[in-house]
């Protein structure tokens, strides 16, 4: 995989055409504001998917606690806001900044532990930002959260600048996994010792990978901020909300690929709300009630069948589905 | 004085449940190798595998656990059997891949919770519910202490499995060395199968020995998942004197941070003790005790 | 080939949502949204107000309906989050294209949502939602005299205003010197708290200490332990039915039998899941409340009783008939509206109405911060004897106060 990516163009057709379709399709949904807003949550994911992609399915640092960097990040825009009337927007630059200073400080701590004590020392971090952003009312208005009146009502300017910053994630990671940087990341995630054996600086490449991966979680948050205009400790730092949700979208799309949270932020988003809304109310209402269950279901079918994600078995989903359809066999 | 001494043991009642629930954890963490982000849940299956028995037919509790453990058992069995045991086989690049299918059991007990019994809060009310006991000026409630007592006896129970048995003694060595134990010619497969089954039956009692003094909703398991994590790292994976002994600190630390701190920061104590443990005790309290 | 494939099939879905505006029908049942938590920890609270929107709907729809046209509520759950809150009122205004939403039920999905409808310029009457800044024009970049501007309404009192039947009672007949508050760290508690803390320092009431907690707490004891150290002559309580029942039954255990009075603010105290699960503990503690069944206001008792008939269960407790009213307010609204079932219209209806519910009456009008905010009396409650009783206002009571309260001799076994 790695070695087929090193003769290819830095950017293939393939990605050229998502690319431009990414382009048209908020055209395309021009009369419905709301599904366009579906599709900014979709790319909002797409950021937050990859950021961990990065850290967990390239250098093995399976992070528990993304909802850390991703609250710091929405903080550091909704902060200087509610303090000193200065512009959330400043947030797309700072965010990812604070969020990489964050990474850093519990790097500190957490990169000291191994396996599941990794899993739960970051989970643990994002756990006490959450409750100290949510007493510390004199700072960030406690649980009341911060309102923030969006600048636009129309979608394309957040669409845009969603879809920027996503190309942005994808396009970095695709960038780092290119370069030698990147194959220290696979041998970290293989075996850190034998790495280390090798004479690799484990811990240098452990904070390249956090650094770049904060950046980009912090700058999701940031972007939150700006186009949700709403935020409160339990929203940002949300551990089944945000961390869990953030593996699970890496995990169905496709671990340690590059597309594969993309692939998983569109299903992700698409099944919550085709569900929450019951099927855009044709089926009928206590469909809705069912969201969290079916998203359940296929949480369990994904990592039961396709352990590799749907990106990751993609070879093997279209094997199998050859062989019922039998249909494009060359390509 | 009565303020701290009531702290105090008020501290213990509660830790002692909390250690029930650690116990589950640590020997799942500790033989599986996974953080089983279902432990909450599982709890909470447990609770209304009880209060359906009370409902219909008057069941107490305390009896109850006779009749519900072993079901949340069974539960448990079934999880790790067709779910989360295949995992262990198959090839994938991230080991967490069966946290995340915890995730999903979690999710999806939720919310059958929901369709059947809906969300409506739910209690038991039994007579001795709000019964007291007045030690001098500290108030011990009635069912916390039995809970407390109940703890005891189970935790008991347990130890008499891991030490006196060969099962026990399969579970634990593949708690120490996974490898080491196949070699040995333990079968690897019925250990975690039966180990997640174990934990999942003692997260099930501690819920219902909760039940008199708490109340019930599908949402209720996520907070005790949480502390679940806190008493095994503080006692060590995989190491049940270690979880007993979390989960009594966890307890008194708690209500001590609520008296003395702040009530609002109830839970940052935990978890601050949390990380202190993971960078400086790295073992748990394992180290210490060496079982 | 399978791009152009699927970019036709892309364009067709689109197509789609945009047809679904064009097929505008004038004799159909006229859509309103209703913004509630249908499921999620919230979901109980959501339902009781869901049923009784379908029960006012069913009533409204067997008079006649608006102008000869049915009701009919489109329901979107916010699931207790405030991300889904807002994308569920942008489907309702986008999709749906709904001219009006309702509902609105935890404090911080209601604020973010009221954001997203004050954007669509879409009115938004909220029911339950309660923190004070919802109809507060500041907080939305406007001011006071943007009325025209401002497109949410609210039906409740703002949290600040839930205990003002309280402070009468307070200041005419128990005259506490003292007070510790206790409240759950959420928007809805941490607010009350701070504004009781304001209505005590203006009553002259000290504030001797003022603790909160988090969901999951079992053990309230130390909580209890050091308001008990403080020796208040009130304890005001702001928690949800199961928190409440916790802290009455373990302020008996740990005989904390000081205080002249135990007040709730509403939220738990009042329903009855907190009298079973709190048993005696719950006896002659005090609640203010923003509606009671026995209330004398034409129509509660039948909504209650109704109610109970077609759902069974507990019955409704205020949330319930706020939403119940909500919808008697959209119906009065609309048939206002004359056939005109646009935004503009709908607003200037919203502006005109004076109308009676089993809420009491509903008038949006301007005060302090706040603009299109329903003022209402709020009143006080006891349990007597496994009873909620209305006790003041005394011209309303339906039983006397009771008080003094011996707690020791209340408590007994």
């Amino acid at each position: 995989m790695e070695d087929k990516n090193k003769k290819s163009p830095f950017v293939t057709k393939v990605e050229l055409g998502i690319i431009a379709f990414a382009i048209i399709l908020p055209f395309i949904f021009d009369s419905s504001p709301y599904f366009q807003g579906l599709l900014i949550f979709v790319l909002m994911w797409v950021i937050l998917g990859t950021s961990w992609n990065l850290l967990a399915g390239y250098t093995g640092l399976v992070s528990f606690g993304h909802a850390a960097y991703f609250g710091i990040g929405a903080y550091a825009a909704a902060l200087p806001y509610y303090h000193f009337h200065i512009s959330p927007w400043w947030g797309l630059l700072t965010g990812g900044i604070v969020a990489v200073i964050l990474g850093y400080l519990l790097g500190i701590v957490v990169f000291r532990l191994r396996g599941p004590y990794f899993a739960l020392g970051t989970l643990a971090s994002a756990e006490i930002l959450r409750l100290i952003f949510g007493e510390e009312e004199w700072l960030t208005n406690g649980h009341n959260g911060i309102l923030y009146m969006t600048t636009w009502v129309s979608k394309y300017p957040y669409y845009f600048i969603a879809l920027i910053l996503a190309l942005g994630a994808i396009f970095s990671v695709k960038f780092v996994m290119r370069t030698k940087a990147g194959y220290y990341f696979l041998s970290i995630r293989e075996d850190e010792d034998a790495a280390q054996a090798l004479g690799i600086n484990t811990k240098k490449y452990k904070n390249i990978s956090t650094v770049i991966s904060t950046f980009w979680a912090g700058m999701a948050g940031a972007f939150y901020m700006i186009y949700m205009g709403f935020i409160d400790p339990e929203v940002v730092f949300a551990l089944h909300n945000i961390s869990i949700i953030t593996i699970l979208v890496g995990i169905i799309g496709g671990v340690g690929t590059i597309w594969g949270p993309a692939v998983g932020a569109v299903v992700m988003v698409l099944v919550q709300e085709l569900f929450r809304s019951s099927i855009f109310g044709l089926a009928p209402s206590w469909v809705s009630g069912m969201h969290a269950f079916v998203f359940g279901l296929l949480v369990i079918f994904v990592i039961l069948y396709m352990a590799g994600g749907i990106l990751g078995d993609w070879d093997l989903i279209k094997k199998k589905l050859k062989f019922s359809r039998k249909v494009e066999t060359s390509k | 004085m009565e303020l701290f001494l009531q702290t105090l043991i008020g501290g213990l009642l509660i830790g002692g449940l909390y250690a029930i629930i650690g116990i589950g954890m640590t020997l799942i963490m500790g033989v599986l190798g996974i953080i089983n982000l279902a432990h909450g849940q599982i709890m909470m299956v447990g609770m209304y595998l009880a209060w359906l028995f009370w409902m219909a037919f008057g069941l107490d509790p305390y009896l109850s656990l006779f009749l519900a453990v072993p079901l949340v058992f069974l539960l448990g069995i079934f999880l790790s059997k067709y779910l989360l045991y295949p995992l262990i086989e198959k090839d994938s690049i991230l080991p967490e891949n069966q946290v995340l299918m915890t995730v999903g059991i979690g999710m999806v007990l939720v919310e059958l919770a929901r369709f059947i019994f809906s969300s409506d809060y739910r209690s038991v009310k039994t007579s001795y519910s709000d019964k007291t006991i007045m030690l001098g000026n500290i108030s011990l409630s009635w069912p916390l202490v039995i809970a407390f007592v109940i703890a005891i006896l189970l935790t008991l129970g347990l130890f008499w499995l891991l030490i006196k048995t060969d099962l026990g003694r399969s579970i634990r060595a593949t708690a120490q060395d996974r490898d080491a134990a196949t070699l040995m010619g333990i079968s690897s497969k019925r250990i975690t199968i039966l180990t997640y089954g174990i934990g999942s039956g003692l997260v099930g009692a501690a819920g219902i020995l909760l039940l008199p003094i708490y109340y019930l909703f599908p949402d209720v398991g996520p907070i005790f998942t949480v502390k679940a994590f806190v008493i095994t790292i503080l006692g060590g994976l995989g190491s049940p004197i270690g979880a007993i002994a979390g989960g009594i600190v966890l307890g008194i630390a708690e209500t001590f941070g609520a008296t003395y701190i702040s009530m609002g920061y109830r839970d940052a104590v935990g978890l601050v003790i949390f990380l202190l443990v993971l960078v400086f005790l790295p073992g748990g309290l394992k180290q210490i005790f060496k079982i | 080939m399978k791009f152009t494939k699927i970019l036709i099939g892309l364009i067709a879905v689109g197509l789609m949502f945009s047809l679904n505006s064009c097929g505008k029908k004038e004799t159909g049942p006229i859509k309103i949204g209703v913004l509630l938590p249908l499921t999620g920890h919230q979901a109980n609270f959501g339902t009781m107000e869901k049923n009784s929107y379908e029960l006012a709907k069913e009533e409204i729809n067997a008079k006649g309906g608006i102008n000869g046209r049915k009701l009919e509520f489109v329901y979107e759950d916010d699931t207790g989050k405030p991300d889904v809150g807002r994308s569920a009122a942008e489907k309702l205004i986008n999709v749906d294209k709904v001219p009006m939403i309702a509902g609105g039920y935890s404090s911080s999905v209601t604020f973010a949502a009221a954001a997203v409808a004050q954007q669509y310029r879409t009115p938004f009457l909220v029911n339950t939602g309660s923190v004070d800044k919802i109809t507060q024009p500041e907080d939305f970049n406007l001011t006071v005299n943007d009325g025209d501007k401002f497109y949410i309404y609210r039906m409740n009192p703002p949290v600040s205003e839930y205990a003002s039947g309280l402070e009468s009672l307070l200041s005419e007949v128990v005259k506490p010197k003292s007070v510790y508050i206790i409240h759950e760290n959420t928007a809805f508690g941490t607010k009350g708290a701070k504004s009781f803390a304001k209505t005590a320092k203006k009553l002259g009431i000290e504030v001797l200490g003022q603790q909160q907690y988090s969901a999951g707490t079992v053990d309230f004891k130390p909580l209890l332990l050091n308001a008990k150290k403080a020796n208040p002559d009130m304890v005001y309580m702001i928690s949800y039915v199961m928190d409440a029942a916790l802290l009455m039954k373990q302020a008996r255990e740990i005989n904390f039998t000081t205080p002249k009075l135990y007040v709730g603010a509403g939220a738990g105290f009042t329903m009855p899941a907190f009298k079973e699960n709190a048993g005696k503990a719950s006896d002659h503690v005090v609640s203010a409340t923003l509606w009671h069944q026995t209330l004398p206001i034409k129509g509660a008792k039948e909504y209650y009783d109704n109610y109970v008939k077609k759902y069974g269960g507990d019955g409704p407790d205020y949330h319930g008939a706020e939403a119940y009213s909500a919808a008697y307010v959209v119906a009065d609204v609309l048939t206002r509206c004359k056939g005109d079932y646009s935004k503009e219209t709908i607003k200037k209806a919203l502006d005109n109405t004076d109308m009676m519910t089993v809420f009491g009456p509903v008038k949006f009008v301007s005060y302090g911060k706040k603009i299109h905010q329903n003022k209402m009396k709020t009143y006080v409650v006891q349990w007597i004897n496994g009873e909620l009783k209305l006790v003041w206002p005394k011209n309303l009571a339906n039983a006397k106060f009771e008080y003094p309260i011996d707690w020791k001799k209340v408590w007994a076994e």
